[in-house]
């Protein structure tokens, strides 16, 4: 511990300024998504869109989940559906009005995700897949056999309008503006925690839990608190879901549902900002655009999916980039080539 | 004085094999203990059971004069015992100032508290590796991935570190760092318990050794006796003592 020791400054605990960067894109394209009612889009788009808007918001929380920590739950609907739910249920019983219902169904939503977590990620991975999408048929049958207090099967609507500042939200591209912020808040939070120390806690016991837990990191209990962080996003997109559609109901919220939302994470990428967004965005207007039917989309999206976890198991966007960036570093060494006349060592050259 | 990590009895049972078949250790505060023993006697089994990777089927550990037996791994670490594994192991994903700072990250008040550690950036610096540190720890050769894994158990400021066959795979020129640095660890405050098969390693190290075979400890006591031991040469006829 004696000579050569660096200087303080030389190796900040974090370097905030290129994380920051990686939040660019996603800011540069949301404020392009808010943007979009300038063109007077049709209600169709807007409705496409606020769908998917809603279900990146839960996809932030999961890239958390997964992208963090490698475990995948395939009952996350089930969490957008406690919200949802609770929103309901709070609006009817006691008149509690959207933003109320935020914080609540957020923290009921966690709830569920901490009683869903704590024995299944106790035991181990594969288990909290099997657990977490059992849990997804189970609330299913539970709301559908709840009677009038849930709506049985028929579900129950949604009451009572969304003001901010005072202006009604129940018009299309308000919400759809509203929801686009919440979006970008989801992903600024979802950032913030992948780059804060918890995070590359998470990522260490993605790397290593037998290694993390010898350095006193509780793994299981840090499972728990990323499962419990996924079920915050999922209460909040489940708020907005309720509110827009005007009317929840059991199927909505049952395991195909929650497949999607794997899907979609999976095929945008759990470990970029961008990810997230790009997989909403695209199993939301894949179909749309390629004038799929249901079945159609169902197998396209089988096929995608197996086409990115064999080929791109980042997801697409980080696949993409892996290729731009080795286009890139051909050229460029190319160009070296030409310019020197011999060929360069390619450890200097990535420098 | 008491010793710092009493263990009595102790078994371990893998399906029909006993890889402990009890064991009766102490570690005396402030000691460089080696722990020898042909290959599959139970020693990476020992460390194991210790520090809470696997259950014992029978015996107690105590650490400080706590009972520690069958605790969960990261709470033995926050007791205060560091642990590299035999096999080297970093976070490969994460710089090696990272590896170390997270490290670092969750000691609590039940380690080696009252003194005062050194940063991530000084424990790289004594093992050697400041100018790998914004280097990811996948890239690594295998000798710096053991000198990271020794600065990780480091950074958890153990009372007591165990480590399992730090030597293996380094060169001697490797081999002759480590020496050095794990001697100084006394020094420190740390007590060290060391696994390895280099005899001369160990002669190096250690004033006192124990062997293990078969799951049980045959010989336990000053490097030189040990070595004389007729039961210790005849586990080692034909081997590489
Ligand atoms: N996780 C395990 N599962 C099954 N058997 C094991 C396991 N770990 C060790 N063993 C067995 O226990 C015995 C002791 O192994 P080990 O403690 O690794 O020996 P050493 O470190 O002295 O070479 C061996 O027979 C080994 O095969
Ligand atoms: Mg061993």
């Amino acid at each position: 511990m004696s000579e050569g020791s660096t200087p303080q400054g030389k190796h900040p605990t974090h370097s905030v300024a290129p994380a920051l960067r990686s939040l660019v894109p996603v800011l540069v394209v949301l404020t392009l998504i808010a943007l979009v009612p300038l063109l007077s889009p049709s209600n169709r788009f807007l409705s496409l869109a606020i769908s998917a808007g809603i279900n990146v918001i839960a996809l932030y929380g999961l890239s958390v989940l997964f992208g963090q920590t490698g475990i995948l739950s395939m009952g996350h609907a089930a969490l957008v559906g406690v919200g949802a739910y609770t929103a309901a249920i709070l609006a009817r019983d006691f008149g509690v009005g959207f933003w109320l219902a935020l914080p609540v169904a957020a923290l009921t939503s966690a709830v569920f995700a901490m009683i869903v977590g704590i024995p299944s990620l106790r035991v181990g991975g594969h288990h909290f897949v099997i657990m977490t999408f059992a849990f997804g048929q189970l609330l299913a049958i539970v709301l559908t056999n709840g009677g009038d207090y849930t709506g049985a099967a028929t579900g129950l609507d949604m009451v009572g309008p969304v003001n901010l500042f005072g202006a009604d939200m129940g018009d299309l591209t308000r919400y759809y503006l509203m929801v686009v912020a919440f979006v970008a808040v989801a992903a600024v939070a979802s950032w913030a925690i992948i780059n804060s120390s918890y995070g590359r806690t998470l990522r260490a016991i993605r790397e290593n839990e037998k290694l993390a837990a010898s350095l006193g990191i509780n793994v299981g209990r840090h499972k728990i608190g990323a499962f419990v962080v996924s079920g915050v996003f999922a209460g909040i997109s489940g708020v907005l879901l309720a509110n827009f559609l005007g009317h929840i109901s059991p199927t909505q919220f049952a395991s195909f549902p929650s497949i999607y939302l794997a899907l979609m994470v999976m095929i945008g990428g759990a470990r970029l900002i961008t990810g997230p967004l790009a997989g909403g965005i695209l199993v939301a207007f894949l179909p749309e655009v390629l004038n799929l039917d249901p079945v159609q989309s169902r197998i396209v999206y089988g096929v995608c999916l197996i086409a990115v976890i064999l080929l791109l198991p980042d997801g697409l966007i980080a696949g993409i980039a892996a290729f731009v960036r080795k286009v890139f570093t051909a050229k460029s060494k190319e160009r070296q080539r030409q310019e020197n006349g011999v060929v360069s060592n390619p450890s200097e050259a990535r420098r | 004085m008491s010793p710092i990590l009493e263990i009595r009895g102790l078994s371990k049972q893998f399906g029909g094999v006993a890889a402990l078949a009890g064991v009766d250790l102490a570690v005396e505060e402030g000691e460089i203990l080696g722990v020898v023993g042909p290959n599959g006697s139970g020693k990476t089994t020992l460390f194991n059971v210790v520090t809470g990777v696997h259950r014992p089927n029978a015996g107690s550990v105590s650490f400080r004069g706590r009972d520690i037996t069958g605790s969960a791994p990261h709470a033995i670490s926050r007791a205060g015992i560091g642990y590299t594994f035999q096999q080297a192991m970093a976070f490969a994903g994460l710089s090696m100032l990272e590896n170390v700072q997270i490290a670092g990250e969750h000691v609590r008040a039940g380690a080696n508290a009252n003194t005062p550690w050194p940063t991530p950036q000084a424990l790289l610096d004594f093992v050697g590796l400041t100018a790998l540190a914004d280097e990811k720890a996948g890239v690594l050769p295998f000798g710096s991935l053991r000198l990271l894994g020794l600065a990780l158990a480091l950074a958890t400021q153990p009372a007591l570190l165990l480590l399992d066959e730090p030597a293996a795979g380094l060169n001697d020129r490797e081999t002759t760092a480590l020496v050095g640095l794990v001697r100084q660890l006394p020094g420190h405050g740390i007590t060290v318990c060391v696994i390895d098969h280099d005899m001369k390693l160990m002669q190096m190290l250690c004033r006192r050794l124990a062997v293990l075979d078969f799951g049980s400890k045959i010989a336990d006591g000053p490097t030189e006796a040990v070595l004389a031991d007729p039961k210790v040469l005849e586990v080692y006829l034909g081997g590489d003592l």
